[in-house]
């Protein structure tokens, strides 16, 4: 921290990537409408604003893991900030997931006249319950006790071991993608298959989003793990990702449980 | 709090009486101390050791249920009627009349 400075707060410099990261919000939304409407050029905004959107997530990152590790501005104090913003977007995805949740009971519970009455609907066939489903749920939790192992080594100082523990993690999340994957390809139906194929593929289809972009933020944690930016008494980053990362292995169960199990016999 | 204040005073009690009176007041301090659980002493290279072992077993159990699961090969679905609320199409996708996933159907 620097030595003049009298309190424990860190306050920021002006910085670009708020207002470029809103630019490439806005292309992307612009683009991606225009890409599913048949207009020109629709495509081309879509990518350039997710490459801004990505190029801002990388600076803006970088910029702060400078502020914190290399030049120390996240006292205690600071870092109350991200564990309560950390812990307010994991309650917001809670939420989110939810609604896709609630949207396939809604449909499953009271199926409609229109789709036979019945569920699954008439003429969709389902995916067995017990085959990539029942699999895949085991290996998110088992990539939860790799985590675990991974916070215990770090705050036990054992700094090559929590290496190991996240490549543990990141395999396991791979692995799980990659039956997620396989499962998309063997399915029966797709998402233009009945509202079962809307709420199945997209509460599944978001949930294994959420696996990605968990795993990107432990392979982060992983490589910052290596080069020792992690320490017993700050890794305030790879909390979050625990976090992030319980969140995404517990809610599997519940898509296991409601959408692929009793929605699925 | 106050409990857990009650219970550690009660085994502070319990543990007095079990070494009887000739003994007591050999480490009274380490027997009065509370155990909260926000201060309770973690042994973290016991615990990494721990979650290292329940990885090993998920890792195992994972493997085994993948073979098991993989050399029972996939299943083949008849082709439903085409029912209106089947294969929907509004308009066309932005990239081609092919859904996502939905190849396959046309190769088999």
């Amino acid at each position: 921290m620097i030595e003049s400075q009298r309190h424990s707060y860190h306050l920021v410099d002006p910085s670009p990537w708020p207002i470029s990261g809103s630019l490439g919000a806005l292309a992307t939304t612009v683009g991606g409408v225009m890409y599913m409407h048949p207009f020109q050029g629709g495509a081309t905004l879509l990518s350039l604003g997710l490459i801004f959107i990505l190029y801002t997530m990388f600076v803006w990152w970088r910029d702060v893991l400078r502020e914190s590790t290399l030049e120390g501005h996240h006292t205690k104090a600071v870092q109350l900030g991200p564990r309560y913003g950390s812990i307010l977007f994991i309650v917001s995805e809670v939420m989110f997931l939810f609604a896709f949740f609630w949207a396939s009971s809604h449909s499953s519970l009271a199926p409609t006249v229109e789709i036979g009455g019945i569920w699954p609907p008439k003429g969709i066939g389902v995916l067995d319950p017990r085959e990539i489903p029942f699999l895949n749920t085991p290996i998110l939790p088992s990539s939860g006790a790799a985590v675990t192992w991974a916070h215990h080594a770090i705050l036990a100082g054992k700094e090559k071991r929590a290496v190991y523990a996240l490549v543990a993690t990141v395999s396991l999340a791979l692995v799980s993608t990659g039956f997620q994957g396989m499962e998309y390809y063997q399915a029966p139906s797709t998402i233009s298959d009945s509202i079962y194929g809307s709420t199945f593929f997209s509460a599944t289809g978001f949930h294994g989003f959420h696996v990605i972009i968990g795993t990107l933020f432990l392979i982060i944690c992983g490589i910052r793990q290596y080069l020792g930016h992690l320490t017993k008494e700050h890794h305030v980053g790879f909390e979050a990702a625990a976090w992030y990362w319980h969140f995404v292995d517990v809610v599997r169960l519940f898509p296991f449980v409601s959408i692929y199990w009793w929605g699925g016999i | 709090m106050a409990t857990s204040m009650a219970r550690s005073g009660l085994r502070a009690a319990a543990a007095a009486a079990l070494r009887g009176e000739a003994k007591s007041g050999a480490r009274p301090v380490l027997l009065n101390k509370r155990s909260f659980s926000a201060s309770a002493h973690h042994d973290d290279a016991y615990e990494t050791a721990k979650w290292e072992k329940i990885t090993y077993a998920g890792i195992v159990t994972c493997t085994i249920l993948s073979i098991y699961n993989l050399s029972k090969g996939h299943p083949h679905h008849p082709e439903p009627p085409p029912y209106p609320y089947l294969h929907i199409r509004n308009k066309e996708f932005p990239w081609g009349p092919d859904g996502l996933f939905e190849k396959k159907h046309s190769e088999h």
